[in-house]
């Protein structure tokens, strides 16, 4: 399985409904009492929002997310106007004022999950590239391409793939369908059939995903093959035996959510089964040190990079640091250590166990440090020796062509796969009973909410819809290799520098007033 | 008084103020953590090939973009000139990157302030490309021995009003200025740098380049130059493409030369310091500027060095409240002041100076507070006396090794090695080794190794060392010999053949062992059942601390491994003919590996040419070899190899290997039910992780050893570094017969002991060259112990109670219950069996009485701390549950 993939069978999308019954759609629909249970609506809409079952008049509660609002309206299928008794009512749904924050607005959340719902592009009008943070990705835009070169060829024919090994030192050659991979999350922070769900869509899609520090649950073995080992600094649950299994081992050295910390579980969450996971205390709260007491140095780096060479000689080495201000030399050491994957995390990452001192000030926004080291890497004549991998708040399809486009090679998503899931970002991940949606849990209860099949889908919608938003950039810009995208900064431009009326070309995100 | 001396010192740092013409880069050049460092000081001078086997030793500890060479107590002879002349002159070394810069640098900054006595480029290799591995040109350098001219130095003492000092130190500072400016100008404020001064001090040099840093010794053919003292770098800069040396170490104040391994947290701050005293970094590297910080405090402060290395690496904790209230209240005074200026984070110096105003040559090793950098020092004590400190362990015995080769006056094993506890009360966590006059008379030269209080540290007296080259005469003993031997390899019990043999350990002359050895190995070769009997025995007298009598200890060490070594060779190797249940295997035939075939069960594995890692390093052997059906094997001849025993994954208990020599970094890490033990002192990072399994070591073991330990059952003859189990979890058993630097099993999370959780016995005991087992001064006398741990305990042996609440962090003192001895019994009975320390007779005897248990050993247990579990509603929900 280590060699190279032929183009593999993109995996089958399949409609995965939401969770719950009362969806959180972009506009709300209310039916009167008026109503006579006529059944136009639910004969005309033809986005589903209004069903009924066959033998039953009424027509069932709104699927509102499934609504498109107010745009309809030049539709004759509009059912607010074909009412023949007045009783339906659009609003702009009141709840996504609160919803989301300004990294992860509501539109964004709400795009994400009909794209895990459904597999497509959002049919719903809402901003999906763009968050309101006034800075990082959302004031860098791609250019305005030139119509005519335009390439017009099917998403089947695209490559999109990844090589994980450039170094061609004998290690296997490792090809990913896509130009991401799913980052780390312990056994313990996350319910484990989410995470099982994780690796399976990780199968299915032939990317990767990565145990966080937390252990190697046995459920992960069917798919060992698409699932990193991460060597953090608590070296909680590695064995030699799960460095072994993976055809990745990480170095998890720093996070970019929390440079300077180590990971961290709190008491709560280390319930029976992740205390005996980790072959810990029950109750008692994890705290990983940092750095790794073992490594002080780049030698002593290197060291403990042969070390997992000389235990998993199949094994490819990913060394995940965070953005300090010398994030180039580190990167350049990690290579000359003997390096694989040098993975930088930058700072806007982080779920809500990150403390938030840490993860809204300390590390170097991922936008900088990806063209520093890409430029710095290629200074130094090996940046194709090398495959360069950023994450840390990198949100969606957009923001991962942008990273690419800035010098990434490809990058690792943490935080759109919960969203997938129908994480709505409140941001409570430490408490293990505080998951409103089962999905950052311990709770034996709660975690019951999530089955494997359900996440697994959800996320294989999710990228699915991605690859052809990545699709759709590269045919603009004439690329048919998103590897030709690499470094092409030059097809970006950063707001801040451009004067009013070149600005005007780059509409800000609805709603709201670009900062300047 | 005072006030003439800080006058003094204004005035000299005032004369500094017009030094730095503005155009200063502040950022680092480079992130360099790591490299290695070694160094030796002896009696006698010593030729420069002798630094060369330690430096490759070092190669995995820097990636060939920088090295570097310095050499104290030069011979006047190689060099040309008169001892005079060497005793007096400054040998100014200037490194030439671009050759014609040579005439403007001794225009503008040699020639009007200069009496040059000779000058000289000194020789090197014609092409460089003739030295493998060197791809960057090395610089010219010229070398002048040179006195301040009388005018030019009197205007300078005028000049600044330092008529107060004494005029050789007025010239000094001169001489630190003059090269200042050179650097400044040729160097340090340019794009293109030209030239830049190595050294400048008085009978000592500097030489570096863009490689490896024995190439040094090749091209610039210092290979049979001789000199007291050498030290070595081997640099890891992370930049790549290094065009010039400038940034390798070692870098020089006045009379020193100072190389580090690490990396300080607080490079600005300490920069900062620097500048506030006139002194602005010119190479922005860690290690000019603790160079240039040692300079200030030496030179201009007059410190003495036991205060630079407080001023440097502060006495803090537990350990501060064990010095005494004078020096508690000097040091009070150096850290208020030098606190913010003082290296933060991981580092270790070796320094190599000479002193000409006190007339020595010094080695100085200082490591950090926290001991964050490896650091091994040796000494060996004989005709000649040599002190070393390295990196790693496998250095100092390459050294030797070369040292003996040549002049047998050296042993190739060490007759101590030691490491050092960072800002401790105990040793300071630095020692020197000075060599000066020996006072008789006729020139030669004592070493004495002292530590930071100025307390020697001897080997025991009235050994001597083995000298082959005295001839070989025939033992008195020969009958006995044979007799005990006939007798012993076939008849007689081996526990009665070992008693026996350890009697006479004691009692023969070298002569007698040397015919005892040689008959062993002629013996051996005679049958299975004799081989296995004779390394059982060798192995026995290796591994115990036998009292050797008259002779050194490291010497029959070295007889007895040699003659290990001798019998594994003549095992049949893989591809020979003949029966036998051994089969041998090398780098040279490393191909030959195929299953056993009937009746063979051991692989005897010399390591010596193997590289220390990599997809063909002996750990990997190990790995094909027990694929392919291997499960025994006897590991030697290793110099610093990494990884033993990584990589063979679960269900190993049917494996052991034994390891004989300077085994590396990483053994047994990992390792998931295989038995390793390792015959002799072991080095860092051991056991990381480790799952299951048995691992016994027959001495010390290195810095952060079973971090993140799972399980296993540990046992240490000796004392382990800083930072021992730290982060271990699941139910580790560990017992470690000497102490611990500090740090032991901070975080540590191993569940309750008495439930199969996890533990360390840490006995606090040495044994003294009578081979008797007695206290050591503390059982544990780190400021840490335990710190922060929510499972697992601590067995302490402490009849007096001299271990404190203070030292513990979040741990508290229990009285031993029955079902705790009940619990470490049965490993201090394998202890017992291991290595001779019975529990009845050493173990519980104090002062001369035993004593029961629960006297002696005292509990340390986890206390509930909020800051790991806040009051909870989960302990109420889980209820039971959560104390399993």
């Amino acid at each position: 399985m280590n060699q190279i993939s032929k183009q593999q069978q993109l995996p089958e999308i399949k409609e995965v409904p939401s969770r719950f019954r009362n969806t959180i759609g972009k506009f709300t629909i209310k039916r009167s009492a008026a109503c006579i249970s006529c059944g136009l609506c639910a004969e005309l809409c033809p986005y589903g929002v209004h069903l009924r079952y066959e033998n039953y008049s009424k027509p069932m509660r709104p699927v509102e997310h499934k609504c498109i609002g107010f745009e309809c309206r030049q539709n004759e299928y509009y059912c607010i106007d074909r009412c023949p008794q007045k009783a339906l009512t659009l609003r702009l749904n009141p709840v996504l004022e609160t919803l989301g924050d300004f990294r992860w607005p509501a539109e964004m959340l709400l795009a994400h999950w009909e794209m895990a719902e459904t597999g497509h592009l959002p049919v719903v009008d809402l901003e999906y590239n763009l968050g309101n943070s006034g800075g990082g990705f959302d004031k860098i835009r791609f250019k305005l391409p030139d119509s005519e070169k335009y390439l017009d060829v099917s998403d089947e024919a695209m490559d999109l793939s990844l090589d994980l090994n450039k170094r061609r030192d004998g290690r296997p050659e490792r090809r990913l369908s896509l130009p991401c991979y799913s980052g780390g999350m312990s056994y313990g922070s996350m319910a484990l059939t989410a995470l099982t769900g994780r690796a399976r869509a990780a199968q299915k899609l032939n990317t990767l995903t990565c145990t966080g520090e937390g252990g190697y649950p046995e459920e992960f073995i069917p798919y060992a093959d698409y699932v990193i080992t991460q060597v953090a600094t608590g070296l909680f649950g590695v064995r030699e035996q799960t460095i072994q299994y993976a055809p990745v081992i990480e170095f998890k050295y720093a996070q970019g959510a929390k440079p300077g910390l180590g990971g961290h579980l709190l008491g709560d969450k280390v319930t029976p089964e992740v205390a005996a996971m980790r072959e810990t205390v029950v109750g008692s709260s994890l705290f990983s040190p940092f750095p790794f007491h073992s490594v002080y140095s780049v030698e002593d780096h290197k060291k403990h990079v042969d070390w997992v060479k000389a235990v998993n000689p199949r094994g490819l080495v990913s060394v995940k640091v965070s953005t300090p201000t010398d994030v180039d030399m580190v990167a350049v050491g990690s290579y000359y250590a003997g390096a694989h994957i040098i993975h930088i995390d930058g700072s806007y990452g982080g779920t809500g166990a990150a403390p938030d001192i840490a993860k809204k000030n300390i590390a170097m926004p991922i936008e900088y440090a990806i063209p520093k080291v890409h430029q710095f890497l290629k200074e130094e004549g090996i940046r194709e020796e090398v495959c360069f991998i950023a994450s840390g708040g990198i949100r969606n399809a957009m923001d991962v062509a942008k990273a690419i486009a800035l010098g990434a090679d490809g990058v690792v998503i943490g935080t759109a796969e919960l969203v997938a899931l129908e994480c709505v970002r409140c941001g409570n991940c430490e408490s293990g009973r505080g998951c409103a949606r089962g999905i950052a849990t311990t709770d034996h209860e709660l975690g019951r909410m999530i089955s494997e099949s359900y996440a697994e889908q959800r996320i294989v919608n999710m990228y699915m819809a991605w690859r052809k938003q990545w699709c759709e950039i590269l045919r603009q810009f004439g690329m048919q290799s998103i590897r030709e995208l690499v470094g092409r900064s030059d097809l970006l431009v950063h707001l801040d520098y451009l004067d009013e009326t070149q600005r005007a070309q780059y509409q800000p995100v609805p709603r709201h007033r670009m900062i300047i | 008084m005072q006030s003439i001396k800080d006058a003094l010192i204004n005035r000299i740092l005032n004369s500094r103020a017009g030094l730095a013409d503005g155009n200063f880069r502040h950022k680092k050049s480079a992130e360099e953590g790591g490299c290695g460092v070694t160094g030796f000081i002896a009696s006698i001078p010593v030729r420069g090939r002798h630094i060369y086997e330690p430096s490759v030793q070092m190669h995995n500890r820097g990636n060939g973009k920088g090295g570097g060479i310095a050499a104290v107590g030069l011979s006047a002879d190689s060099l040309g000139v008169t001892q005079q002349v060497l005793d007096s002159h400054y040998m100014l070394q200037l490194a030439l990157l671009d050759p014609l810069a040579r005439p403007e640098v001794e225009r503008a900054n040699i020639e009007p302030f200069l009496d040059v006595h000779k000058a000289q480029k000194i020789p090197s290799v014609d092409d460089y490309r003739d030295v493998e591995g060197l791809e960057v040109k090395p610089p010219d350098v010229w070398r002048y021995f040179a006195r301040v001219k009388k005018d030019v130095l009197g205007r300078f003492i005028e000049e600044h009003g330092l008529q107060a000092m004494d005029p050789a130190r007025a010239e000094d500072e001169f001489i630190f200025q003059n090269s200042y400016r050179i650097n400044q100008k040729f160097y340090a404020s340019l794009g293109e740098q030209q030239a830049f001064v190595l050294s400048h001090g008085r009978n000592m040099m500097i030489l570096k380049l863009v490689g490896y840093a024995e190439k040094v010794v090749d091209y610039y053919l210092l290979d049979e130059f001789k000199a007291h003292g050498w030290i070595a770098h081997q640099r890891y800069p992370t930049k790549g493409r290094v065009w010039h040396p400038g940034g390798a170490h070692p870098f020089s104040g006045m009379d020193e030369a100072l190389v580090h391994n690490g990396d300080f947290a607080n490079y600005h701050a300490v920069c900062e310091y620097l500048k506030q005293h006139n002194i602005h970094p010119q190479f922005l590297t860690d290690t000019e500027v603790s160079v240039l910080l040692l300079d200030l405090l030496g030179r201009t402060f007059e410190y003495p060095m036991e205060y630079i290395i407080e001023a440097m690496a502060p006495t803090t904790e537990h350990d501060f409240d064990q010095l005494p209230p004078e020096k508690q209240h000097i040091y009070r005074y150096i850290q208020s002041s030098h606190i913010h200026a003082s290296p933060d984070g991981p580092w270790f110096f070796i320094i190599a100076r000479n002193n000409p105003y006190d007339k020595f040559f010094q080695l100085i090793g200082i490591t950090d507070t926290s001991m964050l950098r490896p650091q091994v020092f040796a000494l060996q004590e004989g005709a000649v006396q040599i002190g070393l400190v390295c990196s790693e362990k496998q250095a100092i015995d390459a050294t030797l090794q070369s040292l003996a080769d040549e002049d047998d006056r050296f042993c190739p094993v060490a007759d101590k090695y030691w490491n050092a506890r960072g800002g401790s009360a105990t040793d300071g966590g630095s020692f020197m080794f000075t060599v000066k006059d020996a006072g008789k008379g006729d020139g030669s030269k004592e070493l004495i190794c002292t530590n930071k209080f100025g307390q020697v540290v001897r080997t025991p007296p009235g050994q001597q060392h083995f000298r082959p080259s005295e001839g070989v005469a025939v033992s008195e003993k020969s009958e006995e010999i044979s007799r005990l031997l006939e007798k012993g390899m076939d008849d007689t019990e081996p526990a009665d053949l070992k008693q026996s043999c350890r009697e006479f350990l004691t009692a023969w002359d070298y002569v007698s062992l040397g015919q005892f050895c040689d008959e062993l190995i002629i013996r051996a070769a005679k049958s299975d059942a004799r081989r296995t009997r004779a390394i059982d025995l060798l192995t026995h007298l290796n591994d115990r601390l036998i009292p050797t009598g008259t002779k050194k200890r490291s010497a029959v060490l070295q007889m007895i491994r040699q003659s290990l070594a001798t019998i594994f060779a003549s095992s049949p190797k893989m591809n020979e003919n003949g029966h036998s249940q051994y089969r041998y295997i090398d780098w040279s035939d490393r191909d030959t590996l195929r299953p056993p075939r009937e009746g063979e069960c051991i692989c005897v594995l010399n390591a010596k040419d193997f590289p220390p890692e990599g997809d063909t390093c002996d750990a990997r052997l190990i790995c094909d070899a027990y694929e392919k059906g291997w499960k025994q094997f006897i590991c030697y001849g290793y110099k610093g190899q990494r990884f033993t025993g990584c990589g063979l994954s679960t269900d190993t208990d049917d494996v052991r290997i034994d390891v004989y020599d300077s085994s590396g970094d990483y053994l047994a890490s990992g390792i998931d039910g295989l038995e390793i033990h390792v015959h002799g002192n072991a080095q860092d990072q051991l056991g990381q992780i480790i799952k299951r399994g048995k691992l016994v070591i027959y001495g010390d073991v290195g810095q952060t050893f079973m971090y993140g330990a799972k399980g296993g059952d540990v046992y240490v003859m000796g004392n382990a570094a800083g930072r021992p189990l730290i982060n271990a979890v699941g139910r580790p058993r560990v017992v470690i017969n000497g102490t611990c630097l500090d740090y032991l099993a901070e975080s540590f999370m191993a569940g309750d002991p008495l439930n199969g959780g996890g533990f360390v016995v840490l006995n606090g005991i040495e044994f003294d060259t009578e081979g008797k087992v007695i206290a050591q001064a503390n059982p544990y006398p780190g400021s840490n112990l335990f710190s922060l741990a929510s499972g697992g305990a601590i067995y302490l042996r402490d009849p007096h109670k001299q271990v404190v609440e203070e030292q513990l962090n979040g741990g508290e003192f229990v009285d031993l219950t029955p079902a705790d001895w009940d619990l470490i019994l049965p490993y201090l009975e394998e202890n017992q069996n291991l290595f001779g320390i019975s529990i009845e007779n050493d173990l519980l005897q104090v002062d001369g009485e035993k004593r029961d248990y629960a006297s002696v050993y005292r509990k340390v247990q986890a206390a509930r701390l909020d800051v790991l579990a806040k009051a909870s509603t989960a302990v109420e929900e889980w209820g039971e549950e959560w104390q399993e």
